[in-house]
Parts: structure tokens; sequence; C-alpha cells
């Protein structure tokens, strides 16, 4: 096993991904090895187009690298096949989206049961930990009702709530607030670190809005195909730039 | 009295079976069917056939034939034969005749159209095995399936035949699942003619009589096919042809009727019949012939007579008892026989219910011992007869 | 922690509530699929339940005349001298036979239908029909009426009630014109219903009474057998004279069965084509119901859905639409089936043989197939969305662009599919197979045709873009750029329409040519200028005779000039193992204007003619030619005769389009010679110059009153019923031809509707930036039209190659009849007119809606 020494609960091991974009072969990650640890809330920064959210589709194993191994808690999804992978996903990552993305056809409550009805589980069994979720967002009351009658921050409050319901131990967010107005976005930002930090998940969060950075406990910055660590409070994880 | 009610009754039968076509035709209808219901035929209707009311009527070869003017009528053939080595055979075949309707059929149009139907019963008694076979068939009387004629003297039904031969003797053929009958019989004697000139009273009114005559002793050879077996056999056959239209006994409930063929030098036969009555007595009417080589009768009356049961049988198939030994004393005559039948099941499970027998015959005549065979007919043990016209 | 320690297991409930939900908000799309599979059930539901109905009615009646027979011993055209049965029974003693004489009478007092009389000797029957006679339980004169009263007859119940009459009402018999006086004297009550329905079409008579009334004196139709082996059959068959032979029952009624195969075929395939352009109405709702839904996948897809689950999903929801789907159908089938059953009842009439349909039968198996048809055209239609779903990748951005490029990528296949199935329909209608493969090949081309539209589309726009430019601006151009950049769902509609329409073309244009054929053959075949026929039971067969004086007195009819007989019989065929009509004439009803289908070389029909007249051979119509698979010239051809077989010479093959089954043409004495049978069945008579032709039929109808009914036409009237005949038989075509068009129109309605209605977004934001309502119609109606427009375009084709497949192939193969290809220009317009006013009308809709909603709430629809 190529796990790194310092005990990541995602690790990266020298991955390079790119797209192609009319002719041309653009290269979002070149050979990077990166580790993300566990309990941890990594931020991600760079401008649009940078390859940010390239990086969370990575990390669920919804895009797969064109070359190097994504490890998580042991497991190179990589090597899986699409179902399973799709199962990995379904029951150990938390996905909160830019535009909340909920089923228009479900109501609230339903939206935030359906990752473990997926997974089997019964309806009955996780009504009470998904209502206690509802709560922690402040939308109990609002748990019949269908997203389209929802304000902006209180569909994605809700999208948190569907990402943390089945306790995943990766929580993985793209652009959270990036659809919401500051004073929204900072909420639901607080919302999200509360229950991320009380349950002591790994949080990966992409955003361009420098507002996280103090509150991170590590930033990367994606520049030319690589992770550069800007600033981290807890001084973690060293990279070996190759 | 002779089998005039039996016959009838056998005749009302097949009319109750094909006209009603329920248990013998139809064994299974899924269908119902009504018609118009008219009652069983009326003095009216029947006063349109013809009836039998004048003594030395019956002329021959033309009586041999059908007489379709009256309402019933049969050619009954019993017979004794036995093998070359000695095994011993009984036979009966009989064609009876029975109108729908006095009411003759216009000669144009189908050839099926008729209103008269036949019927016939066949059996052959292997008396050494104890085997018993039995057949019946019915048809109409048209389009050639079925009829008589006098002239030559012919009656069948489809396959089943007797039939008179350029040399004036008879060919008798009759078949059935693994039995056929092929006979030659020589009518040596002239006809028997019973009552009146032939003509039978059966009541008290005039009408009610049958004409009736019988060809006895009949010198018969030829063979019986048993489940491919031929059996080469001789013996004798006793022919019965009668018709009327109509004969009474309310008070009957069956019948016995007794036909034996001797074999003493005289060549002797005699007919005797008991009618029971339903208060046990027996009717006046019961009666009976002694039968000369020359067709000269000798005749026997109800006083004349005796017949004593000494054993019965009861069948299996319908719980009937039926006599099977009998002690019989003619004292006119000093005859006095044994009659034992051949063997038990001659039993006929026909509407109605019968048993008709080879039966042998031992005794004395005038002290001298006299041994014969013959046929007994037993009707009324399974239920009463209902006699209806 | 590895992937697989949780449970691997996948749940679909909760995605089925996702569509549940979609169903209750936008039940439009579901409504369409259901109704889809509902019209294509229902037509083939009703199609085979009429079918089976007139099938099922016929079988009964036979099984009900054939009871437990094994064999039956037939004759010639005059049946059997009852002395055989006489035979049978004093010399051979074989018990289990039964005499049968049987015919068709007409009882003006029982609805005037035909009905069959079947005379019965109740003492032969035991062993054969339980139910066929009279069963009383007592003592009474009924059955010795049966037997010896002439013309008595026992009747269904429910039949005389049904018609008020009972126990010992009179009826008349009619045979063939003339009446014969009847008394009921019984009612037979079945103890079952299939019993009844059996006995609905059957009088009963005793044999002899049968005889009378068909004047069929000494002879028998056929007498029937039980027969256990083979020694009983050789006995048998040592018995029979020449020209009588011993049939299976089985067989009998399988050539009965045979002779209606292709006709029923070419229903079941007409029906099959409704569903076909059901299942394109299908694909295209389902295609559309992913499309619409991919965002919602993608999503799904990331927060763990795996592709198969989608999968399943979407065939899920095919099974359960088109389960609901099928049951509507099978419903709608059975009330179309009630209609349907009279017109197919008819077609059998004029042209096989008589059959009483009294209603549908519900036959389970029918009912299934349809719901079984209906779930797996869904199925398949379903498929490749499906497939789509299942290869949704795990996101949220994904356009339908992209789709569209696919579909782009995909139009050099579609063209190599195109070319591919064309080949492979080309070469199964080239092949000399049967019928089946002859429709394999023509849905071949169809779908061929179906495949080649996209790219068709796509070229057609791109030459319109142009010109719309020039014609309406802005609208003009970005009309028929929507079609194409929607095209995978544009396509699939105007594939549907376009197949629909080319039906409806190829059809039409077979029937307008059949007709044509036939009135043209008509118009030189009947030259003479009075026909006389008995009344007959059917319309293509006389069966019945013309009393000998009827005919005596009409040949010598003053102004007469020259009069032809015809005698009309069933022979039978023992090379070709089946019966065959043969006609026995003196004349030429055509006067020597006669069209052959091939005559020998260097010969003229006159010659053909006389040498058949003068007893040289016989003459053959096309469909035997082509049934048979006689070569040419044709071998002689072997027809039994009451002596035996006899060999006859083929002189000449005509044209024929009275019969499929093929006729054979003798002539009259050399028919006498060998079959000893003068009856005459029909007359045609050529007038004397100057002599009123429609009086002296007038008085030729009056003259035998009381004698014999007779049918007298004049040449005019006698063509005018014949194609009033030929549009009858092809009412059920034309019926089906405007179920096509409805299941068309429907389809496209449906589909143009769903694809403006999902622009609703997109025109919103047209109108937001100014676009007013009237260029928001036209612009809508322009799309649809001229997606209707290409459609129409298309179908021209596809329809003539259809209409060349159905003349020169098809009908040939299932009836043998060769027609002359007649085109009309209005099939076309039409073509164009329906796919134009169906496009159109499907625009109205949308146009309204799209102009009234409120440009806000159309722009922030999801």
């Amino acid at each position: 096993m190529i796990l790194n020494q310092n005990n990541s609960l995602v690790f990266f091991h020298q991955l390079s991904k790119s797209f192609r974009e009319g002719d041309q072969l653009r290269a979002v990650l070149r050979n990077t090895t990166v580790g993300f640890e566990e309990g941890a809330f990594t931020a991600i920064l760079g401008p649009s187009g940078s390859g940010k959210s390239t990086l969370l589709n990575l990390a669920s194993g919804i895009e797969q690298p064109d070359e190097g191994d994504i490890w998580i808690d042991g497991t190179a999804i990589n090597q899986l096949s699409d179902h399973d992978r799709t199962l990995f996903r379904r029951d150990h990552i938390g996905f909160i989206f830019q535009f909340f993305n909920l089923i228009p056809t479900l109501t609230v409550l339903e939206n935030i049961t359906l990752p473990q009805e997926l997974a089997g589980r019964r309806v009955r069994e996780v009504i009470p930990q998904a209502m206690s979720l509802l709560e922690k967002v402040g939308l109990a009351d609002r748990k019949d009702t269908f997203p389209d009658k929802l304000s902006g921050g209180e569909q994605q409050r809700v999208a948190i709530a569907r990402a943390l319901a089945h306790n995943p131990k990766i929580v993985l967010a793209d652009e959270p607030t990036g659809n919401l107005d500051v004073k929204t976005g900072e909420r639901v930002m607080a919302l999200l670190l509360n229950l991320t930090r009380d349950t002591g998940r790994t949080l990966i969060m992409a955003t361009h809005s420098p507002g996280v950075v103090p509150l991170a406990d590590r930033v990367l910055r994606v520049h030319g195909g690589q992770l550069i660590e800007t600033s981290n409070r807890s001084n973690q994880t060293e990279l070996e730039p190759v | 009295m002779n089998r005039q009610n039996l016959l009838l009754t056998i005749l009302f039968g097949l009319f109750a079976v094909a006209g009603g076509l329920a248990w013998w035709l139809w064994p299974s209808p899924t269908a119902a069917v009504s018609g118009t219901v008219t009652t069983s035929l009326s003095e009216e209707d029947l006063s349109r056939y013809s009836f039998a009311t004048e003594p030395d009527a019956l002329v021959f070869p033309r009586d041999f034939g059908p007489h379709n003017d009256f309402l019933t009528e049969w050619w009954y053939y019993t017979g004794n034969l036995t093998a070359e080595d000695g095994r011993e055979f009984g036979y009966q075949f009989t064609i009876f005749r029975r109108a729908l309707t006095p009411d003759s059929q216009s000669d144009d149009g189908s050839a099926w159209r008729t209103n008269q139907i036949y019927l016939a019963h066949f059996t052959v008694s292997d008396i050494a095995n104890e085997r018993f076979f039995k057949f019946e068939k019915l048809s109409r009387g048209g389009a050639d399936l079925a009829g008589a004629s006098a002239v030559p003297y012919h009656v069948w039904l489809e396959d089943w035949y007797v039939r008179e031969n350029e040399d004036g003797s008879i060919s008798m053929f009759a078949q059935g699942d693994g039995v056929t009958l092929d006979l030659n019989l020589v009518q040596e004697q002239p006809p028997v003619i019973h009552g009146d000139g032939g003509l039978s009273p059966k009541g008290p009114n005039p009408g009610n009589a049958s004409y009736y005559y019988s060809q006895v002793n009949q010198t018969t050879t030829g063979a019986i096919i048993l489940e491919g077996e031929t059996i080469q056999v001789e013996g004798r056959s006793w022919k019965d042809h009668e018709f009327s239209t109509k004969a009474l006994n309310d008070e009957a409930i069956g019948w016995d009727w007794f036909s034996m063929q001797f074999d003493n030098p005289e060549q002797n036969s005699m007919v005797l019949w008991e009618v029971r009555q339903d208060d046990g007595s027996i009717a006046l009417q019961s009666a009976g012939s002694w039968i000369n080589a020359d067709s000269s009768t000798y005749p026997i009356q109800y006083d004349d007579f005796d017949i004593e049961v000494l054993d019965t049988w009861t069948s299996p198939h319908t719980g009937a008892e039926y006599p099977t030994r009998w002690r019989i004393t003619v004292p006119d005559l000093d005859l006095e026989l044994i009659a034992e039948a051949m063997m038990e099941d001659q039993e006929l499970q026909t509407t109605p219910v019968y048993w008709e027998g080879a039966v042998e015959y031992k005794g004395t005549l005038n002290g001298q011992p006299i041994t014969g065979k013959g046929y007994v007919e037993m009707t009324g043990y399974d239920q009463p007869m209902q006699v209806r016209f | 922690m590895t992937a697989n320690s949780q449970s691997p297991t996948t749940h679909n409930t909760p995605l089925w509530r996702t569509s549940l939900r979609r169903a209750v908000r936008r039940p439009f799309q579901y409504i369409l699929f259901i109704v889809g599979v509902a019209i294509g059930v229902a037509m083939m539901v009703s199609i085979d339940l009429a079918n089976s109905s007139a099938t099922r009615a016929f079988e009964i009646s036979t099984d009900a005349i054939t009871g437990r027979a094994t064999h039956r011993i037939v004759g010639g055209p005059t049946g059997l001298d009852q002395a055989l049965y006489v035979k049978l029974r004093r010399e051979l003693g074989y018990s289990l036979s039964a005499p049968v004489v049987e015919g068709f009478v007409k009882v003006p007092e029982l609805g005037d239908l035909p009905l069959r009389l079947v005379g019965i000797d109740p003492f032969a029957e035991p062993p054969f029909r339980s139910y066929l006679v009279p069963a009383d339980s007592g003592n009474d004169g009924t059955f010795a009426d049966f037997l010896s009263v002439p013309n008595t007859i026992y009747v269904l119940d429910s039949l005389a009630a049904d018609y008020g009459l009972t126990i010992n009402d009179a009826v008349t018999l009619d045979l063939a014109g003339v009446a014969k006086e009847a008394q009921i004297i019984g009612l037979i009550t079945p103890t079952d219903e299939g019993n009844r329905q059996a006995l609905e079409n059957i009088i009963f008579a005793d044999i002899s009474t049968a005889q009378d009334v068909l004047e069929l004196n000494g002879r028998l139709s056929h007498i029937d057998l039980i027969v256990g082996d083979e020694a009983a059959l050789a006995e048998i068959e040592a018995l029979l004279p020449m020209g009588a032979r011993i049939e299976t029952t089985a067989a009998s009624s399988n050539s009965v069965q045979q002779m209606t195969a292709a006709f029923r075929l070419n229903l079941t395939a007409l029906s099959l084509l409704a569903l076909v352009v059901g299942m394109f109405l299908i694909y295209n709702t389902v295609t559309f119901s992913v499309v619409q839904r991919r965002p919602m996948f993608g999503i799904l897809r990331c927060l763990g859905v795996t592709g198969g689950q989608l999968f399943r999903l979407i065939l899920g929801e095919a099974v359960v639409l088109s389960a609901i789907g099928s049951i509507i159908g099978v419903g709608l089938g059975i009330v179309l089936g009630r209609g349907l059953v009279g017109l197919i009842t008819q077609t059998m009439n004029d042209f096989y043989f008589v059959v009483n349909v009294r209603g549908v039968t519900l036959d389970p198996w029918s009912l299934g197939k349809g719901v079984l048809f209906g779930v797996l055209a869904a199925l398949i239609a379903s498929f490749f969305p499906a497939l789509e779903a299942l290869r949704t990748t795990p996101s949220a951005s994904l356009h339908r662009s992209t789709i569209e490029s696919k579909v782009g990528r995909l139009l050099p296949y579609l063209i190599g599919g195109w070319a591919a199935l064309s080949l492979i329909g080309a070469g199964l209608l080239w092949i000399r197979g049967g019928l089946v493969i002859a429709f394999g090949g023509l849905f071949a081309i169809l779908f061929a045709f179906a495949l080649i539209t996209p790219p068709l589309t796509v070229w057609l726009m791109r030459v319109t873009v142009p010109l719309g430019q020039r014609v309406l601006g802005a609208v003009g151009r970005m009309a028929p750029r929507d079609i194409v950049r929607s095209l995978s769902r544009t396509s699939v509609a105007i594939a549907a329409l376009m197949t629909a329409v080319a039906v409806i073309v190829g059809v039409s244009i077979m029937i307008g040519s059949f007709r044509t054929t036939v009135v043209t053959w008509l118009n030189q075949t009947l030259r003479a200028d009075i026909y006389i026929s008995p009344p007959t039971l059917t319309a293509n067969r006389v069966e019945g005779e013309l009393q000998p004086e009827v005919v005596d007195e009409l040949l010598g009819w003053p102004g007469v000039r020259e009069a032809s007989t015809a005698r009309t019989v069933t022979v039978r065929a023992p090379e070709f193992g089946r019966d065959i009509r043969l006609v026995a004439v003196s004349g030429d009803i055509a006067d020597g204007e006669r069209p052959y289908a091939w005559l020998p070389e260097g010969q003229t029909d006159v010659d053909v003619w006389s040498a058949m007249q003068s007893g040289e051979g016989i003459i053959i119509s096309e469909p035997l030619l082509i049934k048979e698979e006689l070569s040419l010239p044709p071998e002689p051809i072997t027809l039994m005769t009451p002596d035996g077989p006899q060999s006859f010479p083929v002189l000449a093959v005509f044209y024929d389009y009275a019969s499929d089954q093929g006729v054979v043409w003798i002539d009259k004495q050399l028919y006498i010679n060998f079959w000893d049978d003068s009856a005459v069945s029909t007359i045609a008579i050529f007038m004397e110059e100057g002599v009123d032709v429609d009086e002296t039929a007038a008085a030729m109808r009056t003259s035998f009153q009381g004698q014999q009914e007779l049918i007298v036409n004049s040449n005019k009237s006698l063509r005018e019923n014949s194609i009033e005949i030929f549009d009858r038989t092809f009412a059920i075509t034309a019926a089906l031809r405007l179920l096509a068009t409805i299941v068309a129109f429907i389809g496209v309605l449906s589909a143009l509707m769903s694809l403006q209605l999902e622009k609703t977004r997109e025109l919103g934001v047209l109108r937001a930036t100014g676009m007013t309502v009237r260029q928001l119609w036209q612009l809508t109606l322009v799309e649809t039209g001229l997606m209707g427009l290409v459609a129409g375009i298309l179908a021209i084709p596809t329809g003539f190659a259809l209409a060349w497949v159905l003349i020169y192939v098809i009908n040939v193969r299932s009836f043998g009849w060769t027609l002359q290809m007649h085109l009309e220009a209005s099939y076309f317009y039409q073509a164009i007119g329906v796919a134009l006013t169906a496009a159109l009308l499907a625009g109205i809709y949308p146009a309204w809606r799209l102009g009234q909603m409120v440009i806000a709430t159309a722009v922030r629809q999801d």
C-alpha cells in the first residue's frame, strides 16, 4: 500500500487529469500528490475554471483520473467499477452543490432521506435523524414543502442536511455559497461548519470566496495543475512537490 | 297366452328408448329437448292399425313377411347346438318390428323416411365355459338398413339376417364383438298354426289377439365363431313369428315360457307358458301345445299341467332371483320332466331385463325315458312387467 | 472500511417516488405513453378478436357437426351414393358410422340467415353426436314425427325464441330460391353455453327430411366414421367406390382454416402496422421523459444512484405504463372488435364459406397476447432511451446539446442502417418465401425509410434555412434550426408521422389499383346481357341449382340470341391435396374478350377457348397457377371423377379476381361425361339486337314466381353488384387505414406538443427579449408545419414502395392476383395534407399556451 505516512483519509497519489477543449488538451492536475487529513476542513481556492470542481469530482469518484490513484480510507476508488464506485459514494460521501440540486419532485424531508433509502434503509428508521438534521438547519416546519417553494438559502440548508444524513465521513462542497447573497452565504457557511466540525467530519470545499480562508484548517490553491498550500493555521501536512 | 306380453314390453322398451333416447341411444345427453308431448297411443290412434280378428287368415308364403299395418311383429329364433367334440351351445336371435304410426309412407321422397323401427337381440350361450354373449341392434326400417320380405323369406337388420336360400334352406347370420353366428336351417316341418287357425286370443274382446305360428325342429348346421375360434355345430332351432296390434293382461307381472324339442323317435315338440299375476296366482290363459312331427297339435289347457320350481339362481347383475330347475308334469300325456338350465347366467340386461336360456329336459313319457332340449324365457323377476297396451 | 463492507444492494423505491410525483404533477407525458400503447394494442386485439371469433364460430359449428368422428368418407361434387352406407352397415357391419346430409338453407322466419340444415339418422348417432339429437325423456310422438313426418325440424330454443317461434310453428326452408314448408317439432336446450353457440346456426332434421329439402335423394353429404385401427380403415377403404375417399376430420377442418389463412394474416399484419406506429410514439415519449429528467438523473448519480438503477427505473416505468395502456387497449379492442367482426364475417362469407357470428368471443389468449405485445413493444421502444439513462454521467451540468451532437454523429450510421435494412427487405421480398417472410420484407423496408428520415430531415432543413430567412426573417431561420437542434426528438416524431402517412398512402394505392384492375376485368369478362342464378348464400359462389324446367324455359325465351350455362361444383384435386372449384361452361360470357395470363405459344384466346369447348382440356385461373406454384406451361391437372382420377391438359391460364383459391373451367359436355351431372347453376344470356334487356330481365324475374325465386341481373347491375362486393371486402382495410390515421394523428399531435411545451423556458427568454405573441405563433406553427411537410414528403416514396410491395408481392403471394398498379395524384397530396394538418393542429395548443404564459414564470421554469 502506497499510503502516505501521515494518516490522510483522502489521498491523491500522483494524480493527473486533463480535459479536451476543442482541439486542445488542458491539464487541470499534473502528477499531483496530496492528502486530506481526517476531521479537517480544507478549503480549495482558485478562479472559475481552475479545476476546483474537477478535484471534488475526482475525490467523489464522479470523474476518473488520467493517471494516478485516489485513495479513500484505504480504498483506491478509481480502481473500482463504476457500479462499486457509485455505491462507495452513496455510502461514504456527502455532496453539496452550488446550485443546491434538490430533486424537485420530492419534499424537503424526502430529499434528505433519499440517500439512505437508496442504500436500502427503511424510511421509518431514517426519519428521526433526518428530522433532527432539519431542526439543526432550522427547517423542521418546512419538511413537507417542495423545493421550488424555498428560497435559495433554505434550499442550500436542505442540501446540507441531505449531504450529512447518511453520516458520511467525507463531505464535499462545491461553492456552496456561490449562489447566495453574502448574508445568507455567511449563515449557510456557519451552519455547514458547525455541523461538520461537531461530528469530526472531513470537509473539502471548493470556493472562490476568500472569506472562507480564516475558517479553514488548511487552504490549498489550484495553480498550474498543482495544489499549493497558501496558509494553514494548524500547519500540518507538507506537500511533496514533484 | 304366449310371449305376447314380454315381446310387447320389449317393444315398448324399444319405443321408449327410441322415442326417449334417454339411456340407451344417448347415454350422456348434453342437451335436453322438449317436444310435442303426446301420451302413449290412445285407443283412437290404435284403431287405425289392423287387428287380428279372423281365424284361418294366415297364408304362406305371404305371411312369412312383415305386416306393417300391425303395431308389432317379431321373428324369434332359439336353438340348441352341439359341436363335434360334444361342447354344447345355445343361441337366441330375434328381430322385432314396431310401427311408429299407422300411416304408411308415400313412396316418393327420401328412402330413409319410414314409420317402422327394427330391433334385434342376439345371444350365444357357451355352456361348457358358462359364458353368455349378448348383443342388441336398432335401426330404422328404411333405406334398406332393416326390413323383411316374404318372397324370398328375408328378415334383416343391417348385417344381421335370416334369409331363405334358393334351395329353400335358411341362412342365419349375426355377429357381435368376438362372436359370430353363421347357421343354415332346414324347415322340414310345415308351420305350426297356433290358436284358432293362427288367431291366438289374448283377451276377452275381439281383436285382443295375435296372428301366431311357429316353425319347430329345424335341423341346424353351421358355425359359431367365438373369439377367433371357429366351432362347427349342429342341432335344432325353433322359430316363432307373431304380429298383433293389441293384447291385454293388466294383472300379469311376468311369465315363464318353455319350448322343448325331444329326442324321441316321434320327434315331438312341446311349448308351455305360465303367466304369473300380481296376486301370486297363475293366470287362466296359461297353456301350451304338444306338437307332432307333422306339425299337428294337441292343446294343453290351464288345468292340464303343473310346473314346480326346484331350484333358483340370483343374478349378480340385477339381483333378480330366477328359477333354474323345474318339475313339469302333464298327466294327460303321462309326461313327467325335470327341466334344468344348462347354465345359470343367461340374463339379458336390456329394457326390460329378462332371462332367455338353453334348458335340458329329462323324464318319462308313457313310462319310457325321454330327453330333450329347448329354451326357457322368464320375465318380470327384476321388476313387474308393466304392460302398457 | 471498504466499499463492499456495506450493503451492495440498491433500492429503487425512492426513485419510483420521483416518477410517481412526476406523473401527478405532469401527467401529460404519461397519458401520451398510455394512449400510444392503448391504441396500438386496441388495433391488434380488435383484429385478433374479430378474426378468432369468425374462425371460432366456424370451428364450433364444424365441431358440432364432426362430433367424435375421426374420419369421414367424402365423395365428389354430388356427395356419396347412400348405397355405400347401406353396404358399410350390411356387408361390413361397421356400426361406428353415421350418415350425414347437410346443406345451407335460408329461413325467412329465422332472420333470413343461412342456416345449416343437418340431416342425421338418430339410430346411428349415439357414438358421434350426443347433443345433436332430440333427447326427450318420455314416451311421446315427437320421435315418431321426426322420423316419419316429412319436413319436421328441431331448432335451438333461444333461436326460436329470438324470432318468437315455438313448437308446432311453421317455417319456410328456402333452398336456392325454392321454398319448402317445414314444422318445428322440437326445441333443443343445450346444457352449456359452448353447445348453445355451436347449435345456434344449425337446424336438425331426420336424414329423410334433409334429403327431401336439399333435393339430395339417394345421396349423402358424407359418412362419419370412428376408426381406431388401420385394419378397420383398410376394410372400409376396400369397400369404397371410385370417387369416394376417406379423410381425417382434422384434415377437413384444417383445409378450411388454410383457405382463410392468407386473409387473416393480412389483417394481422395491418394491425401490427398500427402497433409499429404506436411504438414510435412510445419511443418518442420515453426519450422525451429521459431527456427532460437528465439533470435530475445527473444529481441522482452524484448522490449514489447507479446507472443500472436508472435503466431499471425507465424500463420499470415502461412496464407499468404499458400495462395500464395495454389493459385500456384491450378494453378498446373489444369494443372495436365488435364492429370489425361484422366486416370480417362478411368477407369470409363473400369469399370462403358460410359463417354466422353473433358476437365476439373473448378469447383469453387474444387478450393476453394484446397485453403481452403492448408491454413488449413498450419495452423495446424504451430500451434505447433507458440505455441513455444508464449512461447518464454523475454530473448536474450535462446539457442536451451534447446528446444532440451525438445524434449528429449517428447520422452516417442511420444512412448505413437504411441501406442495410433496405437490402434485407429487398432480399426478403425477392426470395420466394412464404407470406410471413414477405411481410418481414415489408416491415424491413418501412423501418429503413424510418431510419433515413433523420438524415433527410437535416438535409431538408439546411436547404430550408435560407429560404425561411428570406420569407419570414428570423423566425423563418429559427424554425428549421430548432428542428435540427432537437433532432433526437423531432426526427422520431417525423418518422412516426411519415410511417403512418406512408401506410395510408400505400394501402390507398393498393386498394385503388385493385379496384381499377377489377373494374377493367369485369368490363372485359362480363359481356352477356342478362345473368340468372338462384339466390345464393355467399357472394361469389353459386351453390344452388336452377330447376331444369326453369333452364329450359329461359333458354327458349323469345329474343335470346345465345345463352351459356355454367355449373359450379367442388371437386377433389389429389395433387393439390384439396378441393377446388370446377366450373362447367357451355359458352363464354366474355364473348371472346377474356384476358389471359398465359397462352401457349402461337395460340390465340379464340384457339384455346374453342379447344376447351371441344373437350380437349381445361383452362385454369391465375390464382390456381400461383397458389399451387405450377410451372409454365402447366402440367396436366388430375381431378377426381366418380370413375377415379382423371388427368386434364391445361390449355390456358386466365385472369380471375373472384376467387383466391383458384378455379378450373371445363367444357359442359366433358363434365357431364365424367361426372354425370347436368344441373345448371347459372345462365348468361346474350339478347338479339333491339330487344329491351331491362324489360326482358323484369319479365324473367316475375315469370317464375312460385316455382323458383331467381336472381336476374342485367349486365350493368351485375357489374355494380360485383363492385359493391369488392368495396365491402375492402371495407375492413379502409377501416384499418382510418384507425392507422388516428394513431398517427394522436401520436404526432402529442409528440409535437411535448416538443413545443418543452421549449417553454427558451421561448420565455425569447419573449423577454422582445418576441411578440404573433411571432411566437409563427415560430411554433412554422416549426410543426415544417415537420409535417417533411413527413408528408418522405411518406410519398415510402408509401409508393409499400404499395409496390403490397401489390406485386403480398397480394400475389396471398391471393394469387396480379394487379395493375394504378396511381392517382390525390393519394400523394392527401398524404401531405394529412401530415400537414396533423402537424399544424399539433402546434395550436402549445402556441396558445406559450402566448398566454407569464414570461417570468417561463424563464424560471426548471
